[in-house]
């Protein structure tokens, strides 16, 4: 056999041996990497709407427990009606979570989809009942530089956002922006409900979160503006069957 | 009863374990003396915690294909060796990714990039290259241990003076009083960037040349 068949050979056997390797670690691991993402995912709804006690851990079982009962979730079109049954299956729908306590609705949370400096950005932000104050915010998926842009998900940086504005009094859409360094020093007075304090090194990462939050909040303006306007209370009434 | 027994520390010095590593971690150190794998040690090392997983990770991969290419070794057609190599490293990198996402998920999710990225660090495919192509399985999994050690020393070295003097902690805990703060300490605002570990890479092999010409 020649050289090169040979090496063609090897190679083609060496291929065979890692592929088999990756694919048996990848679906032999999966169900544990699922449930570890779902679990992250619901920790993280449940971090933005203010429900999990800060430097406290808890277990598996408790973040279930406490996403079972006290968020909703639901799919709701463009202009902000709730899709029921096999329309909430359309691809057009969007994801929203309600905050519940006790069959009242205290709040919302709106899924961001963001670009970040080096991959996408995916994070909650979650809405008072007024539908303008922000109740949270926490990242579920980011790949940002660790220590830098990376501080996103940091309580710190978490903790900046509450109470922040993302509509003015009269109910004006106006988001909330990450700022360049600390807001009292770089802001003026007026607009400081509707910024937060930046991370330092990581100015690009800020600027595009800032855009991503823009975007997902617009979208969800109509939902928004059915809490502002104190128009919810069809959905208190008769809650939509829980998805299984 | 024998010499091993009264001072066992000069019965370990001599095996060759501890050669390997000593050299590593000291005279022929991959980072500072032979300054690879600097891209990765500039990113990962702001926090203690992110530069302690990635060392580990580092090291198992490193000698995990030292192993595997040694085992290999009088197989591989010489021709496409470097091939070999990297679908050998990129194999146990992606496994290495997969094993933290399925169990250790809230580091991997802060290393994530970096993890898949041990693929283009020099150390690994050089020790490979240079070690465990021409040396049996046994010392060739020793050298690319020692190597990863080695890398791993001067990670920490850089991620804990960088947390320390840049954020004020070690391992995410707050080790500089807030008295120091009301007194106007500040932190070093510089370190947490990455031309701040380019300064403190400088300095620890600025450090290691300057003791070892003295001996």
């Amino acid at each position: 056999m020649s050289g090169s068949a040979k090496s063609l050979l090897f190679i083609a056997g060496l291929c065979l041996v890692c592929s088999l390797l990756l694919t048996a670690a990848s679906s032999g691991l999966k169900p544990y990497q699922e449930k570890n993402v779902r679990i992250d995912r619901h920790r993280n709804v449940l971090l933005a709407a203010g429900l999990l006690a800060e430097g406290r851990s808890y277990r598996e079982a408790e973040i279930e427990e406490l996403y079972a009962a006290r968020i909703q979730e639901l799919r709701v079109d463009l202009e902000g009606r709730i899709l029921a049954g096999d329309e909430g299956a359309r691809p057009e729908g969007l994801p929203l979570y309600l905050i519940q306590e006790g069959g009242e609705i205290r709040g919302y949370i709106v899924p961001i989809d963001s670009r970040g400096l080096w991959g996408p950005i995916q994070a909650y932000l979650a809405i008072d009942r007024d539908g303008q104050t922000v109740k949270g915010f926490a990242v579920t998926r980011h790949a940002e530089t660790p220590g830098l842009g990376g501080e996103i998900e940091k309580e710190w940086f978490r903790r900046n956002w509450v109470g922040k504005k993302i509509a003015t009094r009269e109910g004006a859409f106006v988001s909330v922006g990450i700022a360049k360094g600390r807001v009292e020093e770089q802001v003026p007075e007026p607009k400081r409900p509707h910024y937060v304090d930046g991370i330092s090194g990581a100015t690009m990462t800020g600027k595009f979160l800032t855009a991503g939050i823009r975007d997902s909040l617009s979208r969800y303006e109509p939902v928004s503006i059915r809490f502002r306007r104190n128009q919810i209370a069809e959905w208190e009434q008769k809650p939509p069957p829980a998805r299984p | 009863m024998n010499g091993a027994a009264v001072r066992p520390w000069a019965a370990v010095r001599r095996t060759v374990a501890y050669k390997e590593i000593v050299k590593a971690l000291w005279r022929a150190n991959p980072i500072s003396k032979q300054i690879l794998g600097i891209c990765s040690s500039l990113a990962v090392t702001v926090q203690l915690e992110t530069a302690l997983v990635m060392s580990l990770a580092l090291t198992g991969v490193t000698a995990g294909s030292s192993l595997a290419v040694s085992l290999l070794r009088r197989a591989i057609p010489r021709n496409i060796r470097i091939i070999v190599q990297v679908a050998v490293i990129a194999t146990l990198v992606i496994l290495a990714d997969e094993i933290l996402k399925a169990f250790l998920f809230d580091v991997s999710k802060q290393l994530s990039v970096f993890v898949g990225l041990i693929i283009t660090n020099c150390i690994v495919l050089g020790r490979s290259e240079a070690y465990a192509l021409n040396h049996p399985p046994g010392p060739a999994f020793l050298d690319g241990l020692a190597n990863g050690l080695g890398y791993s020393s001067v990670l920490m070295g850089v991620a804990f003076f960088r947390e320390l003097l840049g954020s004020g902690k070690l391992f995410g805990v707050a080790v500089i009083p807030e008295a120091f703060y009301r007194a106007g300490y500040v932190n070093n605002g510089l370190l947490v960037l990455a031309p701040g570990a380019f300064i403190m890479i400088g300095l620890f092999v600025w450090l290691e040349h300057a003791l070892l010409e003295k001996k």
